[in-house]
């Protein structure tokens, strides 16, 4: 079938219908701008409280919940087990520079690439199973890795963990915040241009309809695959990042309340939205760290705002940010996307 | 030459034979209609002939490739496109979302290019792109492009499957029920839609069908299932008068 | 070794327990339950609250603990399954793993991190066997598994309360037709199992570590495994796989002190014991999902 070329570029002007003109466009940039600023000055703001080490970690999660997002949202899967994934870069990273004195980025690859690896062996399992099934193994795939593998001597010298040194000219808190927002902007460039072209397309079309994907030409395997090697690069990348801001890495870290609290801060932020996971993220990273002793009442809020999420608002907070984040992206300032929730896609209903 | 041809397809699921032996012969342009009553095994067929399912007996060729063992996506790179029952779109996304999909095999960039926003990815999209208004147009979707397809009307819906499926630039349809739902008008308006595809994009199309002025107008040969098994096959005339599929559908018409 | 078998049906016992409620769940919502452990850990916690705190005897403390661990699970089906009845069942799951998670903040909060100590029914020993001896306790939670194992056979299979349940988890909507409640039947399910867990964190809370989420953290994973192995459609299987995987585990364990202390690469991994009831999980469900006597997978 031949394109009318000539046509067809009559119809191109079509896809900016709608969108603001000039003025619209630097209101919004305006926005952006301010936004973006707003987060950057953060790590440097004056005054008694570490908040650029707040910062840090609020980063950090930030790449978690995008990993989780890429499974979870996208991919339609299950993780129960995500923590196993930053653990393993946790662990890498920290090898790479600590024991064998590799320079910070390189160690970032090579927690990248663990990540990868650990999550692809989940994902050559998610081609066999599905649903509960398949959400059990992750769990005790998570536990494995927690009980075993973080705990072998070889990698961890003993109990206390690893030690690691920041990277040369990042000792200070303020750089380490920095670093990581480098790497957030990173992540989110990447899950903005996956789900802008054909890969995230495929990812996005085997959760809704596995068939129905394979019968355009989608190779299903290749891409589910591709999620898992995906999320768990990215958890990697943000395990590489955790070494360096906590200055150690040890097991305990790396237990179920940490995978639940992954989970939960994905959900609760939307899956699909960048916007809500970067809100619910930070705060899942950064309320324990500011409000120490009401650490407890994190971990009682976290798991009620997920309940809430999962009963009232399988939205989450991307849900409710939906109308400024259309606006922000040249729409008008409505709820324009309805929301999927965990598992919507695929076969999940009550048989 | 024969687009489809199917031998000695048969079927088993535990006790129950879906399909038994069915013998079919899509040629070149034809509008092959696939009868049956419900539970006849139509859509089992279907899955038989893209690979959602292994016969367990018979052999499936696409332009004398046989194709029996290869998988679904690779069926589809051959040129086939398929429809659902229950409309294989994503529908938590747009028409135009969907279109892309639809494009899959025409996006010739490497995934990690488009994941680090390459250049090319940037290029072909805009073609993709261009490619899916072309199409829109043609079935008169162009409207509802930025909607997304779960709060569409189901027949805007069965059409927009249908333009999706296009995108691929396939050679052959497989269609499944693609009026069901439709009023007597709209499901007329479909066969001037189908006359109109085969002759200015030269489709050959197979389609289970369960409105029988439809068939009869638009189909050159039309086979009947029962049962999983094959009742008749011929030309719609021979078929509405048969005397087996008549009884089969016990005298039901739609 | 025989040691570690009779250590291994004692602990069977209690994976038995908790793979039960995991059995009557799925049959109840067809979900895996993940708080089912820490109804355990929670029971343990009353039962702390009941004798330690407000002083009441032992007996009643345990009985009183073991009612509200039930009431409980009757808030939980109220509150989170209820809601969620039409929902994906993952979109469940998770929800009960987010209880759990809930849970174990609560128990940190108002129990803190120290470790408590719960004393056992009665201290001593009941018999010898070999080198090892079995206390008065362990013998208890014995004696409550085969009692339960046989009581609930015939519970499910000859009264009418057992039919009912077992006809609602298999065809709900002919039930309701019937005449037999499902929402009751859902509650009786959800706070049966959580009294389950409830009676196995209880007996096994003097033999550990006693901190918030103990029963998660040691048994969740070996109840799910017991359970998947038996057959999770199955409540006879729910005890059979208890007692194989306790038993599986205290093998593995055996031969790790035993032989892994010299071997080249392996003797330095800890956890063998873990690590093998991950395999034995994974091969299961790829090889035969539905288990021993299951009828579905």
């Amino acid at each position: 079938m031949a394109i009318d070329l000539a046509h067809a570029r009559n119809l191109m002007p079509l896809l900016d219908e709608g969108k603001p003109d000039a003025r619209g466009w630097m209101t919004r940039r305006a926005a952006a701008g301010l936004i973006a600023a707003f987060v950057i000055i953060t790590p440097i703001l004056p005054g008694n409280l570490p908040i650029a080490s707040w910062v840090g970690l609020g980063m950090i999660y930030v790449i978690v919940g995008l990993s989780v997002n890429v499974l979870i949202g996208h991919a339609g899967q299950v993780s129960l087990g995500h923590q196993a994934f930053v653990g393993v870069g946790a662990f890498m990273g920290a090898l790479s520079t600590t024991r064998w004195g590799l320079p910070f980025l390189l160690s970032v690859v090579v927690a990248a690439a663990s990540g990868a690896i650990a999550a692809i062996l989940l994902g050559v399992v998610a081609l066999r199973l599905s649903g509960l099934y398949l959400a059990l193994i992750t769990l005790a795939y998570g536990e494995i890795a927690e009980k075993v593998i973080f705990n072998v001597p070889a990698i961890t010298g003993g109990g206390a963990g690893v030690l690691v040194n920041r990277p040369a000219g990042f000792e200070s808190n303020v750089a380490i915040a920095y670093l990581c927002m480098i790497f957030v902007g990173l992540a989110l460039f990447l899950d903005w241009r996956l789900m802008k072209s054909k890969a995230g397309r495929a990812i996005l079309a085997l959760r809704d309809n596995e068939i129905a994907a394979r019968s355009v030409g989608i190779n299903t395997t290749y891409y589910k695959l591709f999620a898992f090697v995906l999320s768990g690069a990215l958890a990697g990348i943000a395990g590489a990042l955790l070494a360096p801001w906590a200055r150690s890495v040890n097991a305990a870290t790396f237990d179920f309340k940490l995978a639940l609290t992954f989970v939960l801060m994905t959900a609760v932020g939307g899956l699909q939205s960048r916007a809500g996971i970067f809100v619910a993220s930070a705060f899942f990273a950064i309320f324990p760290l500011a409000f120490n002793q009401f650490t407890i009442y994190v971990l009682i809020i976290g798991p009620l705002l997920l309940l809430l999420t999962l009963i009232q608002f399988p939205g989450g907070m991307g849900q409710q940010l939906r109308p400024f984040t259309n606006w922000l992206t040249g729409g008008p300032f409505s709820m324009k996307r309805e929301h999927a929730g965990i598992s919507s896609g695929g076969s999940g209903g009550r048989p | 030459m024969a687009v489809l041809s199917v031998r000695d397809l048969s079927i088993r699921f535990g006790g129950l034979q879906a399909l038994a032996d069915v013998n079919m012969d899509v040629n070149e342009w034809e509008i092959v209609g696939l009868i049956g009553p419900n539970g006849a095994g139509k859509t089992t067929f279907f899955n038989c002939v893209m690979g959602v399912y292994t016969p367990t007996t018979g052999s499936v060729s696409y332009r004398e490739t046989p194709i029996t063992e290869m998988p679904t996506h690779e069926r589809a790179s051959l040129g086939i496109g398929r429809t659902f029952q229950n409309i294989g779109l994503v529908k938590s996304v747009s028409v135009m979302e969907n279109m892309l999909v639809g494009q899959h095999l025409k996006a010739r960039y490497s995934p990690l290019a488009g994941l680090f926003g390459l250049p090319s990815s940037f290029r072909e999209e805009k073609v993709l792109k261009a490619n899916a208004l072309e199409i829109l147009h043609f079935m008169g979707l162009l409207p509802y492009r930025d909607e997304r397809v779960s709060s569409l009307p189901y027949g805007i819906q069965k059409l927009t499957e249908i333009a999706v499926v296009l995108s691929g630039d396939p050679d052959m349809l497989l269609l499944d029920e693609p009026t069901s739902g439709m009023r007597p008008e709209e499901a007329h308006q479909f066969g001037d839609l189908l006359l109109k595809l085969r002759s200015e994009l030269n489709l050959t199309v197979l389609m289970i069908e369960h409105h029988v002025p439809l068939v009869v107008r638009v189909c050159d040969h039309v086979y009947c299932l029962n049962f999983g098994k094959l009742l008749a096959a011929g030309t719609p005339d021979e078929i509405r008068n048969h005397p087996e599929v008549v009884a089969a559908y016990l005298g039901t018409e739609e | 070794m025989l040691t570690f078998i009779i250590i291994g049906i004692i602990q069977g016992a209690v994976i038995g327990l908790l793979a039960l409620g995991i059995v009557l769940t799925y049959k109840g919502a067809k979900v895996f339950n993940f708080a089912q452990a820490e109804f355990g850990t929670i029971a343990a916690f009353f039962l702390v609250l009941f004798t330690q705190v407000i002083s009441l005897p032992y007996l009643v403390g345990w009985i009183v603990a073991l009612a509200a661990t039930g009431a409980v699970g009757f808030l939980f089906e109220r509150v989170v399954v209820r809601p969620l009845f039409n929902a994906p069942r993952v979109t469940l799951l998770v929800a009960t793993a987010g209880f759990a998670l809930l849970a174990i903040a609560l128990e940190l909060r108002i129990g803190g991190t120290t470790t408590q100590q719960v004393p056992p029914i009665a201290e001593g020993v009941l018999v010898r066997i070999g080198t090892f001896n079995v206390t008065i306790q362990q013998g208890i939670t014995l004696a409550i598994f085969a009692v339960l194992a046989v009581g609930l056979n015939y519970f499910f299979a000859k009264t009418d309360l057992g039919l009912a349940v077992l006809a609602t988890s298999q065809e709900p909507v002919a039930t309701e037709l019937v005449g037999i409640g499902t929402k009751r039947m859902s509650a009786f399910i959800w706070s049966f199992a959580a009294v389950l867990g409830g009676v196995a964190g209880m007996l096994q809370a003097p033999d550990t570590i006693f901190e918030p989420g103990f029963m998660t953290r040691n048994f969740l994973l070996l109840a799910f495994t017991a359970a998947v192995i038996g057959g999770i459609t199955s409540l006879q299987g729910a005890f059979v796989g208890g007692l194989l995987i306790g038993v599986f585990r205290q093998i593995m364990n055996y031969l790790d002190v035993t032989y892994l202390e010299e071997a080249p690469i392996l003797h330095g991994i800890p956890g063998i014991p873990e690590l093998a009831v991950f395999v034995l999980l994974v091969v299961v469900l790829y090889v035969r999902p539905k288990g021993l006597l299951g009828t579905e997978a």
